[in-house]
């Protein structure tokens, strides 16, 4: 690990490897079939148990809720939504991260995400199957959940699709879908690599049926490669939309604080940066498990630190010009609401919130911190924290200070918020550990593009720069290595 | 689409192997050969590779996918369906003044339209995919070769097909090996002691 | 396949003497400062039409400077993301980018003649009446706007000069501890244009109805920004391969990506004026719903006429490019590719004209103002844009990532 190649620095002619150690098509198999295929490790019961615990405190907590009904959470009246809608946002937010690796960053090119797509993927199902939780469980009477969805009844009513959270139930559960679709389509190929490995006869029926049969023909490849691609360009706007669409609860709403043009893009944003701090917490855990340190490398880590210093800053942007557009309306409502914020009863909220958010990252612009294991994963952790106080305070700072004074009151969580809040990290934990336990957590197939060998071009000569005439002396230029950003 | 497997078994009375398979060392290398087994004239041939090989299907002579056709579609289906069902309900079905706005509130239905052409699209993308890939295809005579698993490591091959016209057991392989082949095999076409192989691999 | 690598001459990658390219700054100036003539004449025959000109300068002026800002964007964002495939198209931007030093002499004179015409809150007597304008004096107020004006226009003028300068010299020495000291320094670059970007949004256009608020606007700006910015360089980068001036050097590559861009950043406004749109509508509170009535129907008692103007920018802004620029076919093409970009051209041109003459008419009104200051200011700055780049290569011929750039394909 010590003797690892730096590959952080981008040299300006040519570009840096993205993976290291010295990896062949055969040894980058080996090496992220391997964990998958190895007696179940001692450490990997480190992480399960205690999550499978939390997950049944998560159990305990829903059943309780459904017995006795919201008044177990802390709500009061002005504040009638607090763990469940903040909860909800987080765990949405934080799947925002592995669309935008698996897409976005495909469209633009940047081929260092294959070594970290197929677990943001993972990491976005399981955010989001934490995410639909919460609104099943938090609308009261959770028997009549399904009247949520378009279904003909004897009764002849239909949902209100004028309705923000309506459009919640599309866009998460749609999210949901296709985010599930993506991954798999990744995985087709990787798990057709498990199965030709199989020793056993039962992993060669389970992993080839999941397989598909797949056999690498290109002509396969070709419309696969389309669909990737497709899928890729439909995710984008997607992701760009449920979030947008999350943020549309609070905007839609006339009260101040919510209200405001900025949301959904302010949302995404911050939805991208809790969900990169997640993968970053999460890679940084994998790839010592799994000893990836020259496939998961420093410069990934950079890399991620880098869209987290980006993403923290347009968080830092939207809070500011929310501040300054507060005064600047001279509304006394909107002026009020903010000033509550900062100094009112939630500011220690507010003030968390700030410095996790806005001023851990910074320290991102210093190259030294960027490639820091331990700042990196204090940092990955404070700015899920402050992610989640944003919601928090977004949510009860606005509703506790209503209309009318007599209305105001403050909002205490219960143990039962904490219980939902914790049992939610075990339902993720779980699934995430059974994900590392059984699937590659490499997208294989992928990786393998990134090697020099891969490109069938290596080392040709497309293009001559010369000056003076057709013939002239060729100017001595930096070769096109593969590899590179877009 | 000329050369789905599926349409083996009718068209291949009288084979005795499914055709030839070759293994490349190189991506460079596999590049030259499919180029070379493009321009002698092949039709009825594919490569297999861990990894899509960029541009390949130029050196292949494939022509571009159809997909996006089917994508469009799906995706104006989904989201005029969204969009229908949205007015139909607030205009028709179940008529409801909310919020003091008219009845056909066209920008509060783009959200949930939106979403809907998305998973349209979406679906049309994978399920297309499928359909164009003949997937799932658990049975391939190509899985009979004990080397062929290296497909989903490192192994990068081209496999020309006995029904092809310009096929013959002995030049075609000849041809392979003058091509830089690390190794060439017949594949059979059928194994008398498989059946009901789920896994489908070696 | 195999014939044998692209041969790129780099000494033919000049402005020809002779050409049409070498003669355009003359001629661009001429007709620039012809129609700016014409447009102040026309100004001074009433004090209506004097209103007029002060708000058709300012369309005039924005748009343009969009277009070098945007620009100035793409340059930026080119080198913190170190990225490779655009450096052949990277010396137009910088080019385009130092326009934005002219667009500063275009705008403090004549905004400052045409305060008082523009900005509803210079008027004393109004601001004595109304609360809202007491309330926001300590921003609205002259020497405030001054004082902002002349920070945007230095951090941008500054920015755009630094990075030209910097990547001609590179030219020169080949240099490769300039692309280094250009990539480190942007994103501090993208910080302060993204801060400078939105209140200029603030202070020029949204302040046009100054008791009008949206968070979302300096990012609306920004996404009309990045689109004409985008827009202008393919309409450059093709007209050059036209000529004969880009032989061998743009491929189907290079366009498909403009294209994409394009494509992306349409959606992207779309989106962004849709959001702020639609909380508007939806919440409906009266102080908000104002701006977007005097571009609809207006209200009984103070009806416009806008309807038309607005439904033009969603169909022609979105609708029409979103189909027309996705297939890849399209962006491959350079006749269609070409048309899609100065449509979207005249589409950013028609978004100014939104934001900023419903402050003057309550219904839809063209006039011949609009036109010559239109030539006024296009003239200028296309005159500047050539003249800068007949000074020096058309792209920068010693980059270290050159190479990459001419050979890249998509994935």
């Amino acid at each position: 690990m010590a003797q690892s190649q730096d590959n952080t620095h981008e040299p300006v002619a040519g570009r840096a490897p993205l993976i290291v150690g010295g990896y062949d098509f055969r040894s980058l198999t080996e090496a992220v079939a391997e964990p998958v295929e190895r007696k179940t490790p001692i450490g990997w019961w480190l992480f399960f148990l205690p999550s499978l615990a939390m997950l049944g405190l998560f159990g305990v907590s829903i059943g309780w809720l459904f017995w006795e009904g919201t008044g177990i959470w802390g709500l009061n009246n002005p504040v009638n939504w607090g763990f469940a809608i903040v909860n909800f946002v987080f765990w949405v937010g934080i799947g925002h991260a592995g669309t935008l690796i698996s897409a976005i960053l495909f469209l633009f090119r940047q081929k260092w995400r294959t070594s970290i797509n197929r677990a943001a993927e993972a990491m976005t199902i399981f955010a989001v199957m934490c995410a639909l939780v919460f609104p099943g469980i938090h609308v009261g009477r959770v028997w009549v959940a399904y009247w949520m969805f378009p279904l003909p009844n004897q009764m002849d009513m239909w949902p209100n699709f004028r309705s923000p959270l309506i459009w919640d139930v599309f866009a998460v559960s749609i999210y949901g879908t296709v985010s599930l679709m993506f991954w798999y389509v990744g995985l087709i190929p990787d798990l057709a690599t498990i199965r030709d490995r199989a020793k056993t006869r039962i992993r060669q029926i389970v992993y080839g049926v999941f397989a598909l049969g797949w056999r690498g023909s290109h002509r396969n490849w070709l419309h696969y490669e389309r669909a990737y691609l497709m899928l890729a360009g439909l995710a984008t706007p997607l992701v760009l939309s449920v979030h947008s669409v999350v943020s549309m609860d609070f905007a839609t709403a006339q009260l101040p604080g919510w209200h405001t043009t900025i949301f959904p893009p302010y949302f995404v944003a911050g939805a991208i940066f809790s969900g990169f701090a997640m993968v970053m917490t999460l890679m940084l855990i994998c790839r010592v498990v799994f000893k990836m340190e020259d496939i998961i490398t420093m410069r990934h880590l950079e890399n991620m630190a880098k869209i987290m210093l980006l993403t923290g800053c347009m968080v830092g942007y939207a809070y500011g010009i929310e501040m300054f557009i507060a005064w600047y309306s001279g509304n006394p409502y909107e002026q009020f609401a903010f000033a509550n914020r900062a100094l009112g009863p939630y500011a220690w909220a507010y003030w968390i919130m700030v410095s996790c958010n806005v001023i851990t990252p910074q320290l991102f612009w210093i190259k030294k911190m960027r490639n820091h294991i331990g700042w990196l994963f204090i940092s990955s952790i404070l700015i899920n924290i402050g992610m989640w106080f944003e919601r928090f305070v977004i949510v009860t700072s606005s509703l506790h200070r209503d209309f009318l004074p007599a209305n105001w009151d403050y909002y205490q969580a219960t143990f039962w918020d904490f219980a939902s809040l914790i049992g939610s990290f075990g339902l993720f934990f779980t699934m995430f550990c059974l994900f590392a336990r059984f699937l590659p957590l490499v997208a294989t197939a992928e990786v393998k593009t990134v090697l020099p060998e891969a490109d069938p071009h290596q080392g040709e000569e497309l293009v001559r720069v010369v000056r003076g005439g057709g013939d002239g002396e060729a100017v001595p230029q930096a070769a096109p290595a593969g590899g590179g950003g877009a | 689409m000329g050369l789905m497997q599926l349409d083996v078994p009718e068209a291949s009375g009288g084979y005795r192997h499914y055709g030839v398979l070759a293994r490349f060392r190189t991506a460079k290398e596999l590049y030259r050969a499919c180029e070379a087994v493009r321009d002698a004239g092949y039709s009825k041939w594919d490569a297999l590779t861990p990894f899509p090989v960029h541009g390949l299907e130029k050196a292949m002579g494939l022509k571009p996918s159809k997909l996006p056709f089917v994508v469009l579609a799906t995706g104006l289906g989904g989201a005029g369906l969204g969009f229908g069902l949205q007015s139909w309900v607030h205009i028709m079905a179940y008529p409801l003044v909310i919020s003091g706005k008219p009845l056909f509130t066209w920008p509060a239905f783009v959200p949930v339209t939106f979403e809907l052409g998305v998973l349209g699209a979406a679906l049309g993308a994978v399920l297309g995919m499928f359909a164009f890939n003949k997937l799932p295809t658990y049975h391939h005579p190509l899985f009979r070769s004990p080397n062929f698993a290296r497909v989903t490591d490192d192994g990068l091959f081209i496999a020309i097909e006995a029904w092809d016209p310009k096929y013959d057991d002995e030049d075609t392989a000849e041809f392979l090996s003058g091509l830089g082949a690390a190794e060439v095999e017949h594949v059979p076409i059928e194994d008398p002691a498989d059946d009901g192989d789920g896994g489908g691999g070696a | 396949m195999a014939h044998g690598p692209r041969i790129v001459d780099l000494d033919r990658l000049v402005i020809r003497p002779g050409s049409g390219w070498a003669r355009l700054p003359l001629v661009a100036g001429g007709v620039g400062a012809l129609f700016t003539v014409v447009s102040i004449v026309l100004a001074r025959s009433s004090p209506e039409d004097a209103k007029q000109f002060f708000h058709s300068w300012l369309v005039a002026v924005v748009f343009f400077l969009c277009i070098g800002l945007g620009s100035l964007f793409f340059v930026l964002i080119h080198h913190a993301t170190k990225a490779g495939w655009g450096v052949v198209v990277r010396r137009l931007a910088e080019n385009l980018a130092c326009a934005v030093p002219l667009m500063a002499v275009l705008f403090v004179p004549v905004v400052a003649l045409g305060m008082y015409d523009l900005f509803h809150w210079t008027h004393a007597d109004a601001v004595a009446d109304d609360r809202l304008l007491q309330v926001k004096e300590p921003w609205l107020n002259e020497t405030g706007f001054w004082l902002r004006t002349a920070i945007y226009f230095a951090v941008w003028s500054g920015l755009a000069l630094y990075y030209r300068s910097a990547s001609r010299r590179q030219d020169e020495s080949g240099d490769e501890a300039l692309s280094r000291r250009m990539a480190r320094f942007s994103p501090v670059g993208v910080f302060l244009f993204a801060v400078t970007l939105s209140f200029a949004g603030f202070d020029w256009l949204m302040s046009l109805e100054p008791h009008w608020y949206s968070t979302m606007f300096g990012v609306y700006f920004f996404a009309g920004t990045v689109i004409s910015a985008f827009a202008a360089l393919t309409v450059l980068t093709l007209s050059l391969d036209f000529t004969g001036h880009f032989r061998g050097v743009i491929t189907g590559e290079h366009l498909h990506d403009l294209g994409k861009l394009l494509f992306a950043f349409t959606v992207f406004w779309a989106y962004i004026a849709f959001s702020q749109f639609f909380l508007i509508w939806y919440a409906n509170i009266p102080e908000e719903t104002n701006w977007f009535l005097s571009r609809l129907h207006g209200t009984d008692l103070n009806p416009a006429d806008w309807r038309p103007a607005t439904m033009l920018l969603a169909i022609g802004h979105f609708a029409v490019p979103f189909f027309f620029l996705m297939p890849r076919t399209i962006k491959r093409n350079r006749v269609l590719l070409l048309i899609g970009a100065l449509w979207m051209l005249a589409m950013h041109l028609w978004d100014v004209f939104w934001l900023v003459m419903p402050n003057l008419h309550r219904e839809m009104t063209f006039s011949l103002l609009d036109l010559t200051s239109l030539l006024g200011v296009g003239g200028l700055f296309i005159a500047m844009v050539s003249w800068l780049m007949g000074r020096g290569a058309l792209l920068p011929t010693r980059d270290p990532r050159l190479v990459e750039s001419l050979a890249f394909e998509n994935i």
